[in-house]
């Protein structure tokens, strides 16, 4: 695999999402000053703030840099160039990742820092772990599905799904005996059936990420 | 060592409504090949499965040495590609495309680009997506030539330039021959400039190879064959005559395989001939494609 | 980029024919002379954009006809026989006699009736070249 090209392509990327990269950045940088700084509302409201611009930027990324190819008719341009599916996939899920991980990650990071310095939320220590990784496995989902079909029909349809998931999901987390007892307690536990729970949700992020690779080395038209 | 530079073995594609069928293809290296076929027949399906963009069904594809789309990767380091619906990245400018291309090919020569900036007369600051048609052609064609490749693909490449763009991008087409290790492979729907530049050329129609051979025995072996009949004369059989057109007493013959014997043997069986002329390409493909249509037909 | 030789996109004859015609037409009048080094096919080639293989079988038929001359690996020259130009305006004239010959048969002229013709052409000419003086 040629590394060199994987990361032209990626910077290549990056350069036409830069104003949203950019516009991400200085959002998530303002709510999470409003979150430490605001008090108590500021705190939910620079949350909410995060939430949605990690969400925006996600789907923003995504559609940019995967449906956009095909509906600009780049593609053929890129596939000129000396890649096999191999590099243009790696690019893809990794230019999507590295910027999305680390908004989502500081999300994580800063609620759970939160949870753990106020003893009134230690309960929901696990959920929110679950309920967090869930929305990785959403977001890997969409870039999976965009990048196998290229399609704005199935990419949206897909976000769709996601966000039913999470739904779904944090209602059944929630209601399950291992994690729901005690998730409005003031103790941080971690009960195996958090950990049942964690391993599901990376196991199918292994699966979609692997197998949208696996789609692609079977795709006999790449134009 | 293998002197061709590609090579096609029995490559067959299926899709729901077009087939590509046993096509056969020999490039030499240092050759320039026309692929003339009417829209549809299979030259852009064709072009793709030489770049790696579609997988065959069935058969052997060659580039530059390289099994394709095995070795894809490899193989386009060295090859220049420009197809009609290949578009750049309209929000960025042709310095932009440029300064991207230029670390990913070793042979990149930036002073060839620079002087086919003012040859194609481009502005490299300006945005591709402000550029007319024929800019974004010869913008294209610029990022294909600069980096020096061993294999020119070029998809319609004159299509819907200006007559002057023309002539600039063929000189530098052809410029591209005066090292002997360059080969073009170009399709066209301007049959003037394929007869005008190529060594070899190749007919493709609804998905097969109806004919492949040197420009200069083309344009040897076909001939429309003129002739007078006297009042109740019948038309003269030939063998290799593929049309018979014209009417009543001046019918015109045309044959694939000319021989001036063909001429005396006329005028044996009391046929006249009053004239046997030369076809350009197109007259020779589109009888081409005619006679085949009507032999399956029949 | 420029060339000695022009092609004419209207003339219907084999292009391979044109370049030998005015290859020949160069020698006849001087501009190459005996000896000279040619342009090399592939330079004439992409000088005239004309495939390669068009100029290789122009190259071939001079080389037949005793025009050019081309050394294995070192391009072509120009016959180095002092001749040469002389010769081929005595073959040009020759082909156009057969064919004053030709038509003349076709005509049912007779061989006095040919050359009383031929004589005539030539007087016309030297009159208009006198008359150009004058004026």
């Amino acid at each position: 695999m040629n590394y060199a090209m994987v990361r032209s392509l990626i910077f290549k990327d990056w350069y036409f999402q830069r104003k949203a990269i950019l516009l991400s950045l200085a959002g998530g940088l303002a709510s999470l000053g409003i979150v430490i700084f605001g008090g108590n509302v500021g705190f939910y409201i620079g949350l909410i703030f995060l939430i949605t611009i990690m969400i925006a930027i996600g789907a923003t990324l995504v559609m940019g840099t995967l449906v956009g190819e095909r509906e600009n008719q780049t593609l053929a341009f890129v596939m000129s160039l000396p890649v096999s599916y191999r590099e243009y996939s790696t690019a893809k899920i990794l230019g999507n990742l590295l910027i999305f991980v680390p908004f989502w990650f500081t999300l994580v990071a800063g609620s759970v820092a939160l949870i753990v310095a106020a003893p009134t939320i230690h309960g929901l220590f696990a959920f929110t772990v679950i309920m967090a990784v869930e929305i990785l496995t959403s977001t890997c989902l969409m870039i999976a599905v965009a990048l196998v079909t290229e399609s704005k029909g199935w990419t949206i349809s897909a976000m769709m799904v996601g966000n039913l998931g999470i739904n779904v999901v944090g209602y059944i987390v929630a209601h399950v005996p291992g994690i729901k007892d005690g998730m409005f307690g003031t103790v941080i536990q971690w009960r195996p059936a958090a950990t049942i729970s964690l391993a599901i949700e990376f196991a199918l992020i292994a699966l979609f990420i692997v197998g949208a690779f696996y789609i692609q080395s079977r795709k006999k038209d790449f134009l | 060592m293998n002197d061709l530079c590609v090579q096609f073995d029995g490559v067959s594609k299926r899709y729901k409504h077009f087939s590509l069928e046993s096509i056969d293809l020999q490039l030499a290296t240092g050759a320039v090949m026309g692929f003339i076929g009417a829209n549809g027949a299979g030259k852009s399906t064709t072009i793709r499965i030489l770049m790696g963009l579609v997988h065959q069904d069935e058969g052997a594809v060659q580039v530059l040495g390289h099994p394709m789309p095995a070795d894809q990767a490899a193989a386009k380091l060295d090859i220049g590609f420009v197809s009609e619906d290949m578009r750049l990245y309209g929000a960025a400018t042709l310095a932009w495309h440029m300064a991207f291309l230029r670390p990913i090919y070793p042979r990149w020569d930036q002073a060839y680009a620079d002087s086919l900036l003012l040859r194609f007369d481009l502005k490299p600051e300006q945005k591709i997506k402000g550029l007319s048609h024929g800019q974004r052609v010869k913008a294209a064609l610029l990022l294909a030539l600069a980096r020096r490749p061993r294999l020119l693909v070029l998809d319609e490449p004159t299509t819907g330039l200006d007559p002057v763009a023309r002539v600039e991008v063929l000189e530098e087409l052809m410029a591209v021959l005066a090292d002997e290790d360059r080969t073009i492979l170009f399709s066209s729907h301007n049959t003037k400039d394929v007869e005008q530049i190529s060594d070899r050329i190749t007919f493709i129609d609804r998905g097969r190879i109806i004919d492949c051979d040197d420009k200069e025995s083309f344009l040897d072996r076909w001939r429309r064959l003129r002739l007078v009949l006297p009042p109740d004369g019948v038309v003269p059989r030939l063998p290799d005559i593929v049309q018979v057109g014209g009417s009543g007493r001046l019918p015109v013959l045309t044959t694939n395989r000319f021989e001036p014997a063909m001429v005396s043997v006329c005028n044996d069986m009391g046929a006249t001939v009053q004239a046997v002329d030369t076809m350009t390409l197109e007259e020779i493909f589109v009888a081409n494609v005619h006679s085949r249509r009507e032999r399956l037909t029949a | 980029m420029h060339s000695d030789i022009v092609i004419s996109q209207t003339d219907s004859r084999p292009m391979y024919l044109q370049i030998m015609e005015q290859v020949k037409q160069r020698v006849a009048v001087g501009d190459w002379a005996a000896g000279e080094e040619i342009p090399s096919i592939r330079q004439l080639a992409v000088a005239l954009r004309v495939s390669v293989i068009t100029v290789k079988r122009a190259y071939l038929e001079l080389e037949r006809e005793g025009v050019i001359l081309t050394q294995q690996g070192k391009g072509s020259i120009v016959t180095p026989d002092p001749n040469l130009g002389p010769r081929l305006y005595h073959e040009e004239l020759s082909e156009h006699l057969d064919e004053v010959a030709r038509l003349g048969n076709l005509l049912g002229l007779s061989e006095e009736e040919i050359a009383r013709r031929t004589k005539e052409a030539t007087s016309r000419l030297t009159e208009s070249r006198l008359a150009k003086e004058i004026a």
